[in-house]
């Protein structure tokens, strides 16, 4: 769907994107990681042709972007602004029709969101009048009301209560599951945890790693394995010998008990299971993958180590 | 070009649906009507007494007026001619504020002229001219011709009167006409600056709130510039068209009711219906309104986008509303510098400098309307064009370049 290659771009002398490479595939939730100041949104701006690249180029759909390809991309951008003086539907309609939808076709498009999201009563509020919250949902709206084939959404999460939240979340599955390609560029690691397909993690305008979201996870595990059993703690220590090494334990209730353990030299899981089998009874047993959290956690501290 | 419409359209509603475009509508023109009506009451009370020295070296008045005469107006007469410079430097003069000059030639060239220390009020002048006329009336019908004086009246030929500020014998500057086409410039002026200042402010209220980052997804930022300039400057001319309106009929207004004879057109035309003042003839005789209206507009569209781009940029350019303020200043003073040019161009109409300020895009439209007023040559209705032309040319360059600038500061927070 896009194919972003070789992009970099500098601002009165300072390089804020250095030789970006990242590609979406058509119908991927795809994560934009980073910390603040990593080129994220200057990357944003380029895919809304609002800035062009000094170097590189991007593909949209194989053909290099061209302003009426504007019509199907939709985008909630971090820092969010409304009219405040116009009323939710007017506010929408303009926006689609900006978006290129003609007037019969913005209007039923508004009807159908509004009542998607059952907030046809907002229709004729004034945006000056509705709370934080409820702003941020006539933002998102405004985002996919022209129906777009990539929804580019900046912190689409930040301001919502968590059942708004969840809201939000499943309306961005939902539209994945009719094909809409997403770019969700965000902070807030559980959501990239729970919705992302892949990711790309930018660090002072260069990428660090691109990936899905499982292998991102899987490539940064520590080889630790989480152990629920039931039986004698002193036993499963035993068991555990030289090979593996017992980092964490927590007593669940009486007899049961949940482990961490950290895998040494070449054993495996399977090895651990032998080794338990006739020591303890177990009820549970897992490879333990980083959370998305820690993934970008510890490539951003790697990264600032190499650079001290 | 549907999404720079969109644009515009939005921005016309958004100021027209505020309370504030339709209170300006109102209570701008109401404004205008109550200084008029201020001035008209003041002009008609403040008849401070005046005394005015008659050089009549033919003893053509006989030293009488009129038997019943104004008595806030003296007359005295000296049957011979009297320097400019004495009567403005001789303390035998000093109590004198009007010198009235009848040479042996009036009655034939009808025509004389008046010196006046400090400015007179209109009624002062139309008072003056009708006491002296009715009296040199008198001595026309009864030396040439077996006519009442009355009948004399009604066939005669009025007398010209040439009003001359002691400052200026040689009366350079075209007063009325110049000083009129100086306030339709001026009001060009006046609106491209208010309506100028809600370009910059309305561009740094999108800037602020940041909804500039979801309309530059969808247009260009020269569309957005471009469209928000026109749909301010449409609402402007609105408002304009308004006060014209609600202007006219105030005037008419006042004429029906409290100044029937002040605003009559025969009123200023005197009695016997031939040239009185200047005012009236400009008014009522020599402005031509439509052939104004269509310059007045033409100027005040380059104008707009030439002020309007520039009020642009500096919104683009400000993170805040009052990051702006202080870059405001320059602008306004250009402005200013329009108005002033003006001033300059009524006082020295055939320097050097008045011709250069002539198509310069910052004083160009109020010295065209002047210049109009007038009542331009072929020549000069000439140079007013190509000065329009050069107003136009300006303003699309500047569109330009703002565009350029525009689209690098918007996005930088």
């Amino acid at each position: 769907m896009i194919q972003i290659e070789g992009v970099s771009k500098s601002y009165q002398r300072k390089l804020v994107l250095d030789d970006v490479s990242i590609s979406l595939a058509q119908g991927q939730i795809f994560g934009l990681l980073g910390p603040n100041g990593a080129g994220k949104t200057t990357l944003i701006r380029m895919l809304n042709q609002m800035i062009s690249p000094d170097t590189g180029h991007i593909l949209y759909k194989g053909k290099p972007l061209i302003p009426s390809q504007l019509q199907t991309i939709g985008y909630l951008p971090e820092e969010r602004g409304l009219y405040k003086n116009m009323e939710v539907e007017e506010h929408l309609l303009f926006l689609a029709r900006l978006r290129g939808l003609s007037a019969p076709q913005a209007r039923a498009n508004v009807q159908h969101w509004l009542s998607h999201f059952d907030i046809e009563s907002w229709r004729h509020k004034r945006i000056a009048t509705l709370s934080k919250g409820m702003a941020q949902k006539v933002q998102f709206l405004a985002a996919l009301v022209h129906e777009p084939e990539l929804l580019i959404l900046d912190e689409p999460l930040s301001g919502f209560d968590p059942m708004n939240v969840e809201l939000i979340m499943n309306e961005i599955q939902a539209l994945k599951e009719k094909g809409c390609t997403i770019l969700l560029s965000t902070h807030n690691m559980k959501s990239v945890d729970e919705i992302c397909d892949a990711a790309a993690l930018l660090h002072q305008g260069r990428l660090l790693a691109q990936d899905s979201i499982w292998n991102l996870r899987s490539n940064s595990s520590k080889g630790e394995i989480i152990v629920r059993f039931e039986g004698h703690m002193l036993a499963f220590a035993n068991a555990l010998w030289t090979d593996f090494e017992l980092t964490e334990q927590k007593q669940i209730s009486e007899g049961r008990f949940e482990c961490l353990l950290r895998i040494r030299g070449n054993r495996t899981v399977n090895d651990l299971m032998k080794s338990l089998q006739d020591q303890v009874a177990v009820e549970r047993i897992e490879k333990r993958l980083p959370s998305m959290q820690e993934v970008f956690v510890d490539f951003i501290s790697q990264k600032q180590q190499q650079h001290d | 070009m549907t999404k720079f419409w969109l644009i515009t359209l939005r921005e016309c509603k958004e100021r027209i649906s505020q309370r504030g475009f339709w209170w300006m509508l109102v209570l701008g023109p109401l404004v205008v009507l109550l200084l008029l009506i201020g001035l008209l009451f003041a002009a008609d009370q403040g008849k401070e007494k005046i005394k005015v020295l008659i050089a009549d070296p033919g003893q053509i008045m006989e030293h009488k007026v009129l038997a019943q005469q104004e008595k806030y107006i003296e007359y005295y007469f000296l049957d011979s001619y009297l320097e400019l410079n004495e009567f403005e430097q001789a303390k035998a003069y000093k109590d004198f504020d009007v010198l009235l000059e009848l040479n042996e030639k009036v009655l034939n060239n009808k025509k004389c002229f008046v010196f006046y220390r400090e400015q007179l009020s209109m009624d002062t002048r139309m008072q003056l001219k009708f006491e002296v006329e009715r009296r040199i009336e008198e001595i026309l019908a009864n030396e040439f011709s077996a006519l009442s004086a009355q009948a004399f009246r009604s066939i005669k030929q009025g007398l010209i009167f040439d009003f001359r500020d002691l400052d200026d014998p040689k009366n350079e500057a075209k007063e009325t006409s110049s000083w009129t086409g100086f306030a339709i410039g001026a009001f060009i002026l006046l609106f491209v600056g208010i309506y100028g200042m809600t370009i910059f402010r309305a561009t740094v209220k999108e800037k602020s709130s940041r909804i500039v980052e979801v309309l530059l997804a969808s247009v260009k930022p020269q569309q957005l510039m471009l469209g928000k300039i026109t749909g301010i400057g449409l609402v402007a001319l609105l408002q304009l068209f308004g006060w014209i309106l609600f202007l006219s009929i105030g005037f008419w207004m006042l004429r029906q009711t409290l100044f029937v004879d002040l605003l009559d057109p025969s009123y200023w035309k005197g009695t016997a219906g031939v040239r009185l003042n200047p005012l009236s003839d400009l008014l009522f005789e020599e402005l031509n309104y439509g052939f104004l209206f269509v310059h007045f507009l033409l100027f005040f569209v380059g104008s707009f986008f030439f002020y309007g781009a520039l009020f642009s940029v500096l919104g683009a350019r400000s993170a805040a509303d009052s990051d702006g303020q202080q870059f405001l200043i320059p602008l306004l003073l250009l402005i200013v510098f329009g108005l002033v040019a003006g001033v300059f161009y009524i006082f020295y109409p055939a320097s050097g400098s008045a011709q250069f300020l002539m198509y310069l895009p910052f004083s160009s439209p109020v010295l065209s309307m002047i210049q109009l007023t007038q009542g331009a040559t072929l020549d000069a209705y000439m140079s007013i064009l190509l000065s329009w032309m050069v107003l136009i040319l300006s303003s699309v360059l500047l569109l330009w370049l703002a565009s350029r600038w525009y689209k690098k500061s918007i996005l930088k927070f």
